[in-house]
């Protein structure tokens, strides 16, 4: 059983008020290691910088979207394991079918919960401490 | 109707905008109407490359007794997001956007006033993504009809008698008025 406090989290959005919903959310159940860029490629730099062992990245951003993202990181070995869970609005669901094709670990529909946020989290690394 | 360059008449496209719904266009020639209590308009467009959009939202009290602060936050930036993106689809610049506010009235004698939740909400939100508010038209206890011209910007608005959602009874009942309708906003 993972303890919230001991992961590391990248939130990637090109919106501020949603990386601070997010990093809420987070800080919420208990995760507050976390850091955040504004879009694909900063995103990218990012974690190339310092490894995490989560990104939420939302679907829609300018330069590189995430899905984009998501096939930048399976395809770097040093990060290709690190979990992705992505953002979508409701018009997106057709697409989280594409970016399972690239390994997503899960999917976020926006609006959402604190409570959808820690399930979400949970399917993918176990309950959290 | 306008006229375009040439002097000829331009069938004028009229758009809807109803709540919990946006809109965005680059018709010169389309108008974007709503009809505002306290619900929150956003009219967000970039001259430059005469790309428009307008929403319209309501954020309640929810039912399991949330904040309206955190409804607002959660629901809000959402409806901000979803007309955003599908401008920056039609080719308007993120650093060019600028934005007209309307709505937000207090339409009820509650306690909670959540006009000014949504109100405040939009200024923050705008304020954070750095997108300019270059006018507003919030709050008061009239409602509002709202006509907007994407591709320039332009706004005309209307004090009406009775906004839509001033009819609906909400779907909790509002507290009873404070004594003597005190006013907490």
């Amino acid at each position: 059983m993972p303890a919230a406090a001991n992961l590391h989290v990248l939130i990637v959005d090109d919106q501020q008020t949603m990386r601070s919903l997010v990093r809420t959310g987070l800080n919420q159940i208990g995760i507050t290691n976390t850091r955040e860029a504004p879009d694909g490629e900063e995103g990218l730099r990012a974690i190339l910088q310092r490894s995490a062992h989560l990104v939420i990245c939302d679907y829609n951003m300018p330069k590189l979207d995430g899905l984009g993202l998501l096939r930048a990181i399976r395809s770097h070995p040093p990060i290709k394991s690190t979990a992705f869970i992505m953002l979508t609005g409701r018009a997106d669901r057709d697409l989280v079918a594409r970016a399972a094709q690239f390994g997503v670990n899960n999917y976020l529909v926006k609006p959402f919960t604190v409570q959808t946020l820690r399930e979400k989290i949970e399917q993918v690394f176990g309950a959290l401490e | 109707m306008h006229s375009d360059p040439s002097g000829h008449a331009a069938p004028v496209r009229r758009i809807s905008v109803i709540q919990g719904e946006h809109a965005v266009s680059t018709d010169a020639g389309a108008v974007m109407s709503t009809v505002l209590g306290s619900c929150v308009a956003a009219c967000v467009y970039d001259e430059a490359r005469g790309v428009g959009g307008m929403n319209h939202f309501l954020l309640s009290e929810s039912a399991t007794g949330a904040r309206i602060e955190e409804e607002a936050m959660r629901y809000g930036a959402y409806a901000m997001e979803v007309l955003i993106n599908d401008l920056m689809k039609l080719g308007a610049s993120r650093a060019g956007l600028k934005c007209k506010l309307f709505g937000g009235a207090k339409m009820f004698d509650s306690l909670n006033d959540v006009g000014a939740a949504n109100a405040a909400f939009a200024r923050r939100f705008m304020a954070d993504e750095g997108i300019e508010v270059v006018g507003a038209s919030l709050g008061g206890r009239s409602a509002r009809r709202i006509e907007f011209w994407p591709a320039s910007g332009r706004v005309r608005q209307r004090e009406v008698e009775q906004a839509p959602e001033a009819v609906v009874a909400p779907k909790r009942a509002p507290p009873p008025p404070a004594t003597g309708g005190v006013e907490l906003f």
